[in-house]
């Protein structure tokens, strides 16, 4: 309603460098688009979590989690599609800032998904944002992978026995993502969190471990076809996400 | 180093870098005089321009304004008058429009110009005596048509709208017409009816709850407030009077004149008067002048009552418009909300008008989302006072949750959790452990119930659980915590015949075997030795359980195998079995259930009459008191079946506006063809020259283009208004089903013969009294709390004695099934007016129940006589 405060230039402040067409075609896009990008959110984060949060600004058709191109879990930003530009709108104004698991999530206008944006752009599978960190962040798998590869060639170097890791905060290999985000640090309140389906990956990785622990025949079942779904659905497949560069397309919402 | 003359009109009157240190209103218009003067001469328009818009989204600046135009006036008059023109013009135009923000705003413009000799009183006065005579006129049985009165009370609001702003100055310079104008007020109000909306309160009020100052409407409080304000003198210590600082300046200005203004004429009465006709415009008037803010009492008196009554008024006003001007803009929104040019302190008042705002029935302004955020920046912005204010007013409507309208419970619930979400989940929950000794189908346990059920959706179960830990017992009332419910008849997870069907569909879904080969396989060896039941709960849980990992694998799942879905499931009957199927699959998550449904509506897998059904069954009728869950999905159904409909309006509005410009086109391109032949037709009998005929044929395809544009948009208007035909249709069956539904269930469960006419009555059905005493609740333990909290908080507690719960459970699922019957006609009324003579013949009939028709028709705001 208030135009005077209203500097529209910042509507495309960021410049997502893959889009393919020039400045005025990106505005417009961002102009009538009716999905939004949210950032900053934790890796444990659903989507059921997106929906409850996102559909009070309006009917929501559609959610893309954005996952590690590596391990295809979660990575830390999501997509949501709406219907109508109206509400696309009001999340963007009312949700933005907001708190969702703890951290404050970023939401932008978005000029539209397509196949392949779901992948994390950084070296190592997830968000570049995440390569470079330097702190610890629980909700983001620890500390940045460039530092955790550092923590891991240092661990190899001292032997500090199995699961004796002191005062040092957890040293979260590749595959983080399996491990709950840090056992005894800020991560593990969530462990066993809700139930399987919010948990997916702590699951995956208790079901090999301690295929005991999972007593009804029901829920083996279950989980083999959650596998099956893992390899057969879209948002999952590994597929044509080739770009190897560094550019960090969510700079600006970091 | 001076800022631009926008940034110190934009940020006159507030504390900011502009305008250095001070914040004397005095120097901020000197400055920001001093700036425009210079201005002036090369940006007129441009400067014209900003401080309209200024003015008009800024409307608690305007005093401001209106003096910094007096001192232009004194130098620049033709800069003045053009001003003054051009507020006209605008005036004019919302008039005609019916844009009532502009309107109101627009008149306090020029109240204020009129303080600063800018504008003649006498004009003001003609203004003023327009409406009033348009008011007069249109609540006139004979001459006019009372169903506008929204519109004539909203002109009379205007007009005493102005006086705090102005008052002292018009009885000091037009006495007599002021006093005139007063006199025809009052009669006004002598004429019109007083508004009784118990459809849009808050709270039932058949109720012990007191109602408003001897039960006076908004115009009459007003009218109230009015009159005490002018035998005080006209002080108003809410509104700045800047212009008194300059006034030795100001008079030598010249006022100008307004030239005639004119009232639009309203619409005409029905041509057949009758109830239902009456009802309609009636309902279209108010949703065009809608009532602009409901009171609604949170705190006790003497938090808010030491302000004169018309402060109240005017900074109810100032933070609505903030809420109106600044809603997106979170920074300006929260710092204007929390510095208002007043020189008392109202975090209790701004509250109220927030949660007012945020409860408003049938719709607040805005959706509820940005109350919620704006409720959340204040708590940020005001750290030492806001969160404790929030707390009491939370703690005050759950002390009245009974008697909360169903619609404004449920706007409580989301918003509550999701402002707790913001803030680490943090809340004093052993005051409210007692509800676990109410039964399960108290209001405040229910209330509880569903935040916590809203707080694990935001969040998750074990963080939920750990931020009630001060109040372990209320764990009982957590949702559950397991995940789908796979369960296929046979016990002890023996392989069964439907685990085999079951590992067998799952098999296929796995090998990618294409989707009719999955369905001859039913059709072949599934339904013909299992049956339709079998097959059903089969194909069923097997997709659910493979879409059950996320929203997405869920929504994959119906997109590829739906149309195995709607094989087994091709009429209403099964459709309803399939919801069932649905619910039972996700019991104990009700948002995927929720969810599962909507998308499969969405899917076109299920229709709404059947969802509508499933929640009419036993199962659900059973828990209609104890749970929001089988209202959730009927609340999903209704509004998805709506908002189908007004996107196909939207989309017809856009279409009809591309149908007229192609017109135009094709217009545009006939005509130039024609003038193109005609002149190629005067060069006679000579041989037409090859560029001539170039052009005519360019011209020629061209006009035949814009025409078959024409025609093909005029195709898919038709293609479109036959879909919209359908869905309104279907919307018709939705509430005729619904309406038939709810009187069934009504006429079954509401006590037979039964006397009772007014809830109050069912209510006091049941005699025997659960013993249970708010009283003892520990004082607020708030995190934030102050020492302002504590006796607010015994206050509300001694004011209302008798707080034990003693509805029995018939009759409270009677009470909560009629609210939401009161809830749902109130939020579609525009809806279910068109198709009011068919639910009349079919529904409202004689036999149905008085207290549902009553439901109705107070969520309808019809009158029970007009039937």
């Amino acid at each position: 309603m208030a135009s005077l405060f209203k500097d529209l230039s910042k509507l495309s402040a960021y410049r997502d460098r893959r889009f393919p067409g020039n400045q005025e075609e990106f505005e417009h896009a961002l102009l009538t688009s009716t999905t939004v990008y949210i950032g900053n959110m934790s890796f444990y984060t659903t989507e059921e979590q997106v929906y409850e949060l996102f559909s009070r600004a309006g009917e929501i058709k559609k959610i893309i989690m954005g996952l590690d191109k590596n391990t295809k879990t979660p990575c830390g930003f999501c997509f949501v599609l709406y219907y109508s530009r109206e509400d696309t709108e009001d999340a963007c104004k009312y949700i933005s800032g907001t708190i969702l698991d703890d951290r404050p999530i970023r939401v932008d206008f978005d000029w539209g998904f397509q196949e392949g944006r779901q992948w994390g752009r950084g070296r190592s599978g997830g968000q570049v944002r995440d390569e470079y960190r330097t702190d610890y962040d629980p909700g983001r798998g620890g500390y940045g992978k460039l530092v955790q590869k550092e923590l891991e060639v240092q661990r190899q170097l001292v032997d500090y026995g199995a699961g004796s890791l002191g005062s040092v905060p957890p040293v979260i290999p590749s595959s983080y993502g399996r491990h709950g985000g840090g056992h005894g640090h800020g991560g593990n309140y969530r462990h066993g969190r809700d139930y399987h389906r919010k948990r997916q990956r702590d699951d995956d990785r208790h079901r090999t471990r301690e295929p005991s622990k999972r007593t009804s025949d029901h829920e083996s079942r279950r989980n083999s076809d959650h596998e099956s779904r893992l390899e057969k659905n879209p948002r999952f497949r590994e597929s044509g996400d080739s770009d190897e560069d560094d550019e960090d397309d969510r700079k600006r919402r970091d | 180093m001076s800022s631009s003359w926008r940034s110190l009109l934009l940020r006159i009157g507030d504390k900011c870098p502009e305008y250095g240190p001070t914040s004397d209103f005095k120097d901020h218009i000197e400055t920001c005089f001093a700036a425009l003067r210079r201005e002036l001469d090369h940006s007129e328009a441009e400067i014209l321009e900003f401080l309209l818009a200024c003015a008009e989204q800024l409307p608690h600046k305007i005093p401001l304004y209106g003096t910094l135009i007096g001192l232009i006036n004194l130098e620049n008059e033709d800069f003045v008058k053009k001003l003054v023109e051009s507020t006209q013009t605008k005036f004019q135009d919302a008039l005609d429009t019916g844009n009532y923000n502009v309107i109101r705003i627009l008149m306090r413009l020029m109240t204020v110009l009129m303080c600063s000799k800018v504008l003649q009183p006498s004009s003001l006065v003609v203004v003023f005596e327009m409406l009033l005579s348009s008011a007069a006129t249109t609540v006139d049985e004979e001459k006019g048509n009372p169903l506008w009165q929204p519109c004539a009370d909203f002109f009379i609001t205007c007009i005493l709208s102005c006086l705090p702003w102005g008052g002292a100055e018009l009885i000091e310079q037009v006495p007599e017409e002021i006093e005139r104008v007063m006199v025809g007020v009052e009669a006004y109000l002598s004429i019109r009816r007083h508004i009784s909306d118990d459809g849009l309160s808050f709270f039932e009020n058949d109720d012990e709850i007191e109602r408003g100052p001897g039960d006076k409407d908004f115009l009459e409080d007003l009218w109230d407030k009015i009159q005490v304000l002018s035998t005080n003198g006209w002080k108003v210590e809410s509104v700045p009077r800047p212009h008194l600082s300059f006034e030795a300046q100001l008079v030598a200005g010249k006022s100008h004149e307004l030239g005639p203004i004119s009232c639009p004429s309203l619409p005409n009465p029905p041509s057949v008067p009758s109830g239902i006709a009456n009802g309609k415009q009636k309902h279209e008037a108010e949703l065009k002048y809608p009532q602009r803010i409901h009171r609604l009492n949170i705190f006790p008196p003497s938090k808010t009552e030491d302000l004169q009554p018309i402060d109240r008024f005017v900074v109810e006003e100032y933070l609505l418009d903030v809420l109106l001007f600044f809603n997106g803009s979170r920074k300006e929104c929260a710092s204007f909300m929390v510095g208002l040019p007043v020189p008392f302190r109202y975090e209790y008042l701004m509250a109220e008008t927030i949660f007012s705002q945020l409860l408003m029935l049938p719709q607040p302004p805005f959706k509820p989302i940005y109350y919620t955020l704006v409720i959340m920046d204040l708590c940020k912005a005001l750290p030492g006072a806001f969160p404790a204010i929030v707390a009491g007013a939370v703690r005050a409507l759950f002390e009245k949750i009974a008697d909360l309208d169903m619609e404004c419970r449920t706007r409580l619930v989301l918003w509550f959790s999701h402002h707790l979400s913001n803030f680490q989940f943090i809340w004093p929950w052993e005051e409210w452990a007692f509800v676990l000794d109410l039964p399960k189908w108290a209001p405040q346990r229910v209330f509880v119930q569903e935040v916590l059920e809203r707080e694990v959706r935001l969040s998750y179960w074990d963080k939920v659980k750990q931020s009630i830990e001060n109040a372990p017992g209320l764990e009982e009332l957590l949702p559950p915590k397991g995940g789908p419910s796979l369960n296929f008849g046979g016990e002890d997870g023996k392989e069964n015949n439907e685990h085999v069907l079951s590992g067998e569909l799952n098999s296929m879904v796995k090998g990618k075997t294409p989707v009719r080969e999955i369905i001859s396989w039913i059709d072949e060896s599934v339904f013909p030795n299992n049956g339709l039941e079998v097959t059903l709960r089969v194909v069923v849980q097997t997709l659910l359980n493979i879409g059950s990992k996320s929203f997405t694998h869920l929504i994959t799942v119906l997109e590829r195998y739906g149309q195995v879905i709607a094989k087994v499931c091709p009429d209403q009957d099964k459709q309803v079995m399939l919801i069932a199927e649905v619910s039972s699959f996700w019991k104990s998550n009700t948002q995927m259930t929720a969810i599962a449904i909507d998308r499969m509506m969405g899917y076109r897998l299920v229709s709404n009459l059947a969802i509508l059904r499933w929640v009419f069954s036993s199962e659900n009728i059973e828990q209609f008191h104890t749970s929001d869950r089988p209202w959730e999905i009927l609340r999903n159904a209704v509004s998805k079946t709506y908002n189908r409909i007004s996107d196909l309006r939207k989309e017809l509005l856009s279409l009809k506006k591309n149908i007229s410009s192609a017109e135009e086109a094709a217009k545009e391109a006939k005509s130039e063809l024609d003038a193109a032949e005609l002149k190629l037709t005067l060069v006679d009998g000579e041989p037409v020259l090859g560029e001539s005929q170039f052009r005519l044929n360019r011209l020629k395809s061209r006009a035949e283009k814009a025409k078959e544009e024409v025609v093909s948009l005029q195709e898919s208007l038709e293609a479109k208004e036959a879909l919209l035909a359908r869905a309104i249709d279907e919307n018709e069956a939705l509430f005729i089903l619904l309406y038939k539904s709810f009187s069934n269930v009504l006429t079954e469960r509401l006590p037979e013969g039964s006397e009772a006419r007014t809830l109050r009555e069912l209510k006091a059905a049941q005699v025997d009294v659960m013993a249970v005493d708010t009283e003892e609740q520990p004082s607020s333990i708030m995190e934030l709390d102050d020492e302002n909290q504590r006796p607010q908080n015994s206050e509300t507690n001694g004011g209302k004695t008798s707080s034990a719960y003693n509805v029995g459970e018939k009759e409270q699922w009677c009470i909560t099934t009629l609210g939401y019957v009161k809830a749902f006609s109130r939020q579609y009324a525009a809806e279910i007016w068109p198709h009011i003579e068919k639910i009349d013949a079919e529904v409202l009939t004689e036999d149905a129940p008085p207290l549902f028709r009553s439901a109705v028709y107070s969520g309808l705001g019809r009158s029970i006589n007009d039937a």
